[in-house]
């Protein structure tokens, strides 16, 4: 497959390298078997046919098929023709894959050892390797090829992809050899390393913020996000002082928790809570080095074929729960993630069926970096989950607040209004209290005067005086009065008192007024105005008629006319006490009002008063 | 007229209004009495048709005498005589079931004649207390009192009553209706009527929601 990748027009520099790339992720996506042999490039040598201590193999040579359970270093061998090349071009050997590590000689000379060939083994499985050839290594025509691979059978190993085995071999032009060891190392081991950095960095992030919020399926994920980051160490960790069979439960049993915590994400991310759910899966930690006990170091890969298939199997569920509940309580949840779901479903699938080997090998491991991706896709759609909710509990928050602070504003409002109430209540009550002695005590003697006295000039003034009190206490407890109120009371006693008199009243106004109200102080004062008004029409004017005129504009004006005789010149002044003018122009000018007289003999009087609203 | 109550605490006035009263009821027998307690006890002794009665006095208010005896005697007229002119003191009395007011101070000719009409079917009614029974009225007819029966007024004493609101004395009212004076003093007499049968009934409720919170 490597071939393709490798047309006679390109050269192996930087920007081509990218090119490659992105070539390989397509290739890779779309298939992961892709080993059709293509026409060979001239200068390229493709080593394929090689003798054995077992006999002859062609490459891509499989122990698990060619030599089951072997273990040990076997030797290949071959004699190939050296490729055509220009005079002083460096030349290489590519291994695509060699399981577990190897020794290369070439015509007898020892070119490259990729590490230990004893116990613990150096492991090479995902790593492509490069032996490039010194110069004169290559002679013209024939030259004979020896590998010596050290390896493991397929039954001591959890994975397909770390058994024994030898894929084809390249050889040619060190620069072009090189780009295609450079891109395979690349996307199985750099890509990995690289988002299995990212994992643990949002793993970690994650972990945080699930301890904060106290969200148990973010921990889960986290967990798992971690875990498959450390699992993948097994991508790059070449040399571990540790026996293959340790290295190999280890890295299975790791990714047991691995599953667990995943599964248990997608069920605490459906909203499933059980305690005995949890009991179960996490008894298979426990459940799976028992069963290795129990079927011994010799079936591992087997029993590891059916713990992932059960894992995946696992994990096929949980989606489908957190699917499941998704679909029916957030339906805008459901489709990105039964996509990315799909995705995961899809990548697991193919790799439990390169483990049970209904799929071939292939050369780049999808999972390796589409898992980890996924990884990344499912944490951003969570964080981006998570920060929507936060945002819209921070809008919440501040909405509160603003109402909040609405309501404490309205309660001081109501509390400063109450208070004011209250001292209102209270001086009305104080003013009630007075009122009412003013009447029982003042009130009832000034009557008793009134009902008792003999004299009728006592007796009157002790009516006035009654009044006056009265009016007073009125001033003093009263509210402010509406003006039309007001002037409804005055007329209904000016035309009482007037036509009593025989004097013919027209009264107008009332009607046209504005809505305005009247302090109780200035209510009472107008009243006494009027009131002494009336009584000198009737008592001096001889008046027969009499007018009312009522008005507002900035003040308030009200003008009585009559067709009296007027007020005699003489009298003006002097006998004003009598009639009460003064005491009348006295009241409207505490109100800041005035109270104008206008009278001629035979013009009868105009009084006009005016009063600031 | 033949057995009028006089409820008055001071004797100087109350001895004024006796010759008063018997002036104008030339015929009539007078109970007299100076204190809510003794007025109470006449009233469940002797039958009376005129009553007229003060409002502030030693021992109460002579608003409950009013309540009294319009339910132990309800053809009895009770009239406030008062100091008192303004509505906050005169509207109880009205609800509880006045008839009318006359103020003191007023000179002899003037309360004699009040009391005469008052005898004869036209009692009072100021602006300001019509005002008063307007808003009562209004509030009755709201729907936060669903519960009151209703006792609800004519359209033509509603009529009457906003024009003494405005100031219109009663002869006015009539000529601008074209009803004669009788006729205007049955619509205010029924205004009263109405305002204590009203009073009453709310006053009943209140006892039942307040009994019905005590059980």
């Amino acid at each position: 497959m490597n071939r393709r990748a490798f047309d006679r027009g390109r050269s192996a520099c930087g920007p081509l390298r990218a090119f490659a790339f992105l070539h390989f992720l397509l290739v890779a996506l779309m298939a992961p078997a892709l080993a059709a042999p293509t026409p060979a490039v001239t200068s390229t040598v493709e080593l394929r046919d090689m003798q054995t201590e077992h006999g002859p193999v062609r490459l891509p040579d499989d122990w698990s098929r060619t030599r089951p359970g072997f273990q040990g270093v076997a030797v290949y061998h071959t004699v190939f023709d050296a490729p055509s090349a220009p005079p002083g071009e460096l030349q290489a050997v590519y291994l695509v894959r060699v399981c577990s590590n190897y020794e290369l000689r070439i015509n007898g000379r020892l070119l490259e050892r990729g590490g230990s060939l004893r116990e613990p083994v150096t492991r090479n499985c995902y790593h492509s390797q490069l032996v490039t050839l010194p110069e004169g290594t290559l002679r013209r025509g024939s030259n004979e090829f020896e590998l010596r691979l050290a390896g493991y059978p397929l039954e001591r190993v959890a994975a397909r992809q770390r058994a024994g085995g030898l894929s084809e071999i390249l050889i040619g032009p060190e620069d072009r050899m090189r780009a295609l060891r450079d891109s395979q190392v690349f996307w199985n081991v750099t890509v990995a390393q690289i988002i299995a950095a990212t994992l643990i960095v949002l793993g970690v992030v994650l972990l945080v913020l699930a301890y904060v919020r106290r969200m148990s399926y973010l921990a889960y994920f986290a967990a798992a996000a971690i875990g498959w980051a450390g699992l993948s160490a097994r991508l790059w960790w070449r040399d571990i002082a540790l026996p293959n069979d340790l290295v190999e439960l280890m890295i299975w049993l790791g990714f047991v928790p691995v599953a667990v915590c995943a599964v248990l994400f997608l069920v605490r991310y459906a909203g499933v809570r059980s305690r005995k759910l949890d009991a179960m899966l996490w008894s298979q930690c426990l459940l799976a080095p028992l069963t290795y006990a129990m079927a011994g170091p010799n079936h591992l890969f087997t029993l590891a074929a059916v713990w992932y298939t059960a894992l995946a199997a696992e994990v096929f569920a949980g989606i489908a729960i957190y699917l499941w509940q998704a679909w029916r309580a957030q339906r805008q949840e459901f489709w990105p993630m039964a996509f990315i779901m799909g995705a995961v479903a899809l990548v697991l699938a193919a790799e439990v069926g390169i483990q049970d080997r209904v799929i071939a090998l292939p050369n780049v491991h999808v999972i390796h970096f589409a898992l980890p991706i996924i990884f990344c896709a499912v944490a951003f759609r969570l964080i981006q989950t998570f920060a929507h909710a936060l945002r819209t509990a921070e809008e919440a928050r501040i909405h509160l607040e603003a109402r909040v602070r609405e309501i404490s504003a309205e309660i001081e409002r109501n509390f400063a209004n109450l208070a004011e109430a209250r001292v209102e209540q209270i001086a009305e009550k104080e003013r009630k209290r007075i009122a009412a002695d003013l009447h029982d005590d003042l009130g009832a003697k000034l009557l008793t005067i009134v009902h008792t006295s003999d004299n009728d000039r006592i007796s009157t003034l002790a009516r006035e005086a009654l009044e006056e009190m009265r009016l007073s206490v009125r001033g003093l407890t009263g509210k402010p009065v509406r003006l039309a109120d007001a002037l409804a009371d005055w007329r209904a006693e000016t035309v009482s008192r007037l036509g009593d008199a025989g004097i013919e009243v027209d009264w107008a106004g009332n009607e046209e007024l504005a809505p305005r109200t009247l302090a109780a102080r200035a209510y009472v004062q107008t009243t006494r105005i009027l009131r002494e008004a009336v009584s000198n029409m009737i008592k001096h004017s001889g008046a027969s008629r009499c007018s009312v005129r009522c008005s507002t504009d900035e003040d308030f004006q009200l003008v009585i006319r009559d067709n009296g005789r007027g007020i005699p010149l003489e009298l003006d002044g002097q006998l004003d006490r009598g009639h009460g003018m003064s005491s009348m122009k006295q009241r409207a000018k505490q109100l800041h009002g005035q109270c104008l007289v206008e009278s001629g003999p035979g013009y009868g009087t105009v009084i006009r008063l005016t009063l600031p609203l | 007229m033949k057995n009028i109550l006089l409820l008055e605490d001071l004797p100087e006035i109350r001895s004024w209004l006796k010759a008063l009263v018997g002036q104008v009821f030339p015929q009539a027998h007078i109970a007299e009495s100076a204190r809510v307690h003794d007025a109470r006890q006449q009233i469940t002794a002797m039958r009376f048709d005129l009553a007229l009665i003060d409002l502030g006095l030693p021992d109460g208010t002579g608003v409950d005498v009013v309540t009294a005896l319009r339910e132990a005697q309800p053809e009895a007229q009770s009239v406030v005589v008062t100091i008192h002119d303004d509505d906050d003191h005169l509207f109880p009395a009205l609800q509880a079931g006045a008839f009318g007011y006359l103020l003191k101070e007023q000179s002899r000719d003037q309360l004699a004649e009040q009391l005469h009409r008052i005898s004869q079917g036209e009692p009072p009614l100021s602006p300001s207390i019509a005002r008063r029974v307007i808003q009562y009225f209004a509030a009755q007819a709201k729907p936060a009192a669903p519960l009151m029966p209703g006792v609800t007024l004519t359209e033509r004493e509603n009529e009457v009553l906003l024009r003494v609101a405005k100031g219109f004395t009663l002869p006015e009212i009539g000529v601008q209706l074209g009803l004669s004076r009788h006729t205007i003093a049955d619509y205010v007499k029924q205004i009263y009527r109405k305002l204590n049968v009203s009073s009453r009934a709310e006053a009943a409720l209140e006892a039942q929601r307040l009994g019905l919170f005590r059980r």
